[in-house]
């Protein structure tokens, strides 16, 4: 019909030697049905499971010439003591310098010259390993990502390294402000618990870290029955499957590793300001929030809609609309829940002119009370489901993108077919859903506020909020 | 449906077998309006997206007299049109589950939306009511400043990067557009008015200067005929002004020093070099691979590896369309004394002009650079902003294997070449980042 629509249009246009006959402008026009349905192409999706619990993922697309393997598995940064934190970032980075026959810079070598790449890398609940290159260099690539995930040398020299480089690099963080207020929003939320330090740890943990930590760690984290072994791009199943069963057929199953404590909650219990001083800012970072909800809860999606309508991220959320458009205040307000498989937190945040700290801050904190005082509308649930469900897909365009919702499943332990119910779970909430999740979800009267910015300026204007405590970045 | 392919490209990368991949580039349909607009469609059924995107042949280097007007002004294009008022057009398009945004560079505007087939209608008929019915009102105007202004202190004020890199383009160019920031300086964008608004609007936003560029999944014939419809009355204007500066030779070493409370300071580098489409360009981007792409590149061997000196170190060439620059970077470890990485940096580019790459390093870097070509085609709006990038840089979509064929010919002695003849240590500029009493943190506008 659109077809039919547009080639009369055409003609007219030729016929009337350019004064066309405009056909009524597509906004006037209802928008088309929400689309429901599974998203991910089941002929293009293997799964198989090796005897000694490895599990396989191999989504295959031979648009392009090339392939990316990884293996991840179910441990990471939550795991660790506060004594070790950064020791998963640690283990993974080492396990980069180095594995099987290959030193640092000669498993660099095999990877560059192949204009491949290697990532290692650790996230709160897991850790991975990812090999991108040409398809036809599979075989290579394979090797290298074996060697690195069963084979890491673990060399104290290239332990004295990373060891810097982490320290250096956490040191180096103090000069971005959004870190800092990141950063010391975790500490006002959960201090004495893990979630209270970056995932990359502590200076005064990361400092003490040696190559036998990392090699305990790793042996404990990387085991066949706690990972998921993955490909996608120019690739056949049967293919990697072989490859698969050739170099970790024999990887021992292992224990799997201990749920970590649970971080506090609620966090925090009454409100409290933290200012960090930054005398030489022009402007002031500003985070609002508390506990939030863990990656598993079953209200997730309601709680991610809900928040969607209030500062998701687009331009018509509430939070950018009064932030942004209406009052210039700053750049971009959002609001997010930082999912986990244990309660992560919830924050709310801008960025403005420190003279205007207060103002925007104060629209905040509004914003989250009006949002806990059943405001939401069903225009405003029918909008956040069209956006959520339809602009779904765009976000899977890639086979790697695919494969990356696919492996977080595995690891967040969820229903493997999470990705192809999303859709229907969206259409399926409903406005009381939405009213339910804000009026439990958000407390902005026992918020942790966090300001980075120059104290001198920013104490007396957060005046009436909650006690004030200023700290040294 | 899928066209035929034109050309199968044979994409040789190595001496064993060769892998062969469709050339988006001969798939693209170029048509023209009478108008001037120029539209490229490249229909590609195996992937859920379309991405449409608008490409405005200005940018901040056609800035005449209010720095930052190009940046602003691609704000106020979210800002409402005669028949779709205030933020309606971004309500429609989310609530279609569309997503799109904007950017500005020296050269460019762009505006694109990345969206499903059955929502392209919509699409083109909003972008042709904001390009041609663009409402500007001075109250929106001034909230709009303050966004942006609140844009340049996160990006540029408060981010030593964005300070350094700010300074490091002043300091090279003295006399060309270039040496302005895009986003623009505080004052200019807290001053510009309403009518160089307008006058803007009037002389580049206009058919003949620009180039709409579709790929994914779409039928490309309905797309033409509705853009034809809603854009085809659309009038011509003359063609836009272009500053005639152009940058007189360096003769000297240029240096500054940005002080500001960092914890790790950091090190700009930039030379002169040739604008996009020059031939020494290939050399330029191998040689781009051999200083700073992986662990065994050289800089961020030496720099970050084996002297534990830097937390980042790189290296690359920067083409823009009418001036190029060659640029290097030391993120140095706080602590650590950023004299020792420049010199470190500047051994490594002495090394590079005094004596060949080694036949693998040659090797490596092509390969890297292939790699990453490939990494490009992998989404529709990767795919619609080179067709249109091409376009307006080069007059044609350049094909693939042309693109490959320039690097592949490119010899150990070339990279020497363009080494030891734009990276000369009296055409530098340098620019350094260094802890100290953050005085200057304040001139950016905060009031």
């Amino acid at each position: 019909m659109r077809a039919a629509a547009a080639a009369l249009a055409a003609l007219l246009s030729l016929g009337l030697g350019g004064c066309a006959l405009l056909a009524k402008p597509a906004w006037e026009q209802p928008p088309p049905p929400l689309r429901t349905g599974p998203v991910v192409d089941a002929t293009r999706l293997h799964r198989s499971e090796l005897p000694n619990g490895l599990r396989i993922l191999v989504f295959e697309d031979d648009r392009l010439p090339r392939l990316a393997i990884g293996l991840a598995v179910r441990s990471g940064a939550a795991q660790e003591s506060i004594e070790e934190a950064g020791l998963a970032t640690f283990t993974a980075e080492l396990m980069g310098r180095g594995a099987g026959a290959r030193r640092a810079l000669e498993l660099a070598q095999v990877v560059d010259d192949l204009g491949a790449s290697l990532d290692t890398s650790a996230g709160w609940d897991s850790m991975g390993v990812t090999v991108s290159g040409l398809s036809r260099d599979a075989a290579t690539l394979f090797g290298v990502l074996a060697d690195v995930v069963r084979r890491p040398r673990f060399d104290p020299a290239e332990a004295d390294k990373v060891r810097g480089e982490l320290l250096a690099s956490l040191e180096g963080q103090k000069d971005n402000p959004a870190m800092l207020g990141r950063n010391a929003f975790a500490r006002a939320l959960y201090d004495g618990h893990r979630f209270g330090l970056p995932a990359e740890g502590s200076p005064e943990a990361v400092a003490k870290l040696r190559a036998p930590a990392a090699r305990a760690f790793h042996a404990r984290a990387f085991s066949a029955g706690n990972a998921i072994l993955f490909a996608t791009g120019d690739v056949r199943f049967p293919e990697l499957l072989a490859l698969a069963e050739a170099a970790f057929g024999d990887w021992p199953r292992g224990e799997p590793p201990p749920l970590p404590p649970a971080p506090p909650s609620p966090a925090p219990r009454e409100r409290q300001v933290v200012v960090v001083d930054r005398p030489d800012l022009v402007q002031a970072q500003i985070l609002v929030g508390h506990e939030g909800i863990a990656r598993s809860d079953p209200d997730r999606v309601a709680a991610l809609l809900m928040n969607e309508v209030l500062g998701g991220g687009e331009f018509s959320s509430r939070l950018m609309t009064r932030v942004r458009s209406e009052a210039g205040l700053a750049y971009g307000a959002y609001s997010y829940f930082g999912m986990r498989r244990a309660p992560g937190p919830f924050a709310v945040s801008t960025s403005t002119r420190v003279p205007e700290a207060r103002r925007a801050l104060d629209i905040l904190i509004e914003e989250l009370e009006r949002a806990k005082s059943a405001s939401f509308s069903a225009a405003e649930l029918e909008a956040v489901q069209r956006l959520a469900a339809g602009s779904f897909v765009l976000g899977l365009e890639t086979s790697g993108a695919v494969t990356q919702g696919l492996v977080d499943l595995d690891v967040q332990g969820l229903p493997a077919d999470s990705l192809d119910t999303y859709r229907e779970r969206v259409t399926r909430t409903s406005l009381e859903d939405l009213q339910r999740q804000a009026r439990e979800r958000l407390h902005p009267e026992r918020a942790a506020i966090v300001v980075v910015g120059p104290a001198e300026a920013l104490v007396p204007a957060l005046e009436g909020l909650g006690p004030v405590r200023v700290v040294q970045p | 449906m899928r066209r035929a392919p034109l050309l199968v490209l044979a994409l040789a990368l190595a001496s064993q077998r060769a892998v062969a991949l469709d050339d988006p580039a001969a798939r693209t349909r170029t048509t023209v309006l009478d108008n001037g607009l120029r539209i490229l469609t490249l229909e590609d059924p195996t992937t859920p997206v379309v991405s449409y995107q608008t490409w405005v042949d200005v940018g901040s280097g056609d800035e005449a007299r209010w720095t930052g007007l190009a940046h602003l002004f691609e704000h106020m294009m979210f800002r409402g049109s005669k028949r779709v008022p205030g933020e309606r057009r971004d309500a429609l398009l989310r609530e279609r589950g569309s997503r799109g945004n904007a950017y500005t560079s020296s050269d460019v505007t762009v505006y694109f939306e990345d969206t499903s087939a059955e929502n392209l209608p919509l699409v083109i008929d909003l972008e042709a009511e904001r390009f041609r019915n663009l409402v500007i009102s001075p109250e929106v105007l001034d909230t709009e400043r303050q966004v942006v202004l609140e844009e340049r202190r996160m990006r540029t004020d408060d981010n030593p990067r964005g300070r350094m890199i700010e300074a490091l383009l002043s300091l090279t160019f003295v006399a060309h557009p270039y040496r302005t920031p895009t986003i623009g300086w505080a004052s200019d964008v807290e001053q510009v008015g309403v009518e160089p608004c307008l006058d803007f609007f009037r002389s580049y936003y206009a058919p003949n200067n620009v180039v709409i560029s579709i790929a994914g999944d779409f039928d490309a014939d309905d797309a033409i005929a509705r853009i034809r419809e809603r854009y085809g009355s659309w009038p011509r204007a003359a063609d836009p002004p272009r500053n005639p500066t152009r940058e007189p030779p360096q003769t000297g070493e240029r240096r500054a020093v940005v002080h500001l409370p960092v914890r790790a300071p950091l090190v700009g580098v930039a030379w002169h070099a040739p604008p996009s489409g020059h031939p020494d360009g290939p050399a330029l981007d191998v040689l781009s691979e051999i200083l700073s792409s992986g662990r065994t590149s050289r800089l961020q061997r030496k720099l970050v590896y084996e002297e534990q000196q830097a937390l980042s170190a790189y290296g690359g060439y920067w083409e823009l369309r009418h001036a190029g620059l060659f640029y290097a970077g030391v993120g140095v470890r706080p602590g650590q004394d950023p004299s020792r990485s420049e010199a470190l940096l500047f051994a490594e580019i002495e090394r590079l002009r005094a004596a060949p790459p080694t036949a693998a390093e040659l090797e490596k870097a092509k390969r890297g650079f292939e790699v990453s070509l490939l990494g490009s085609l992998g989404t529709s709006n990767a795919l619609a902003g080179r067709n249109a990038e091409e376009l307006l840089t080069f007059g044609r979509i350049r094909p693939l294997d042309e693109r490959l064929a320039r690097i592949r010919e490119v010899t150990a002695q070339d990279v020497q070449r363009v080494a030891a003849g734009y990276l000369l240590p009296e055409k530098r500029s340098i620019v350094h980042v260094l802890p100290g009493n953050g005085n200057g943190a304040n001139g950016g506008g905060a009031r």
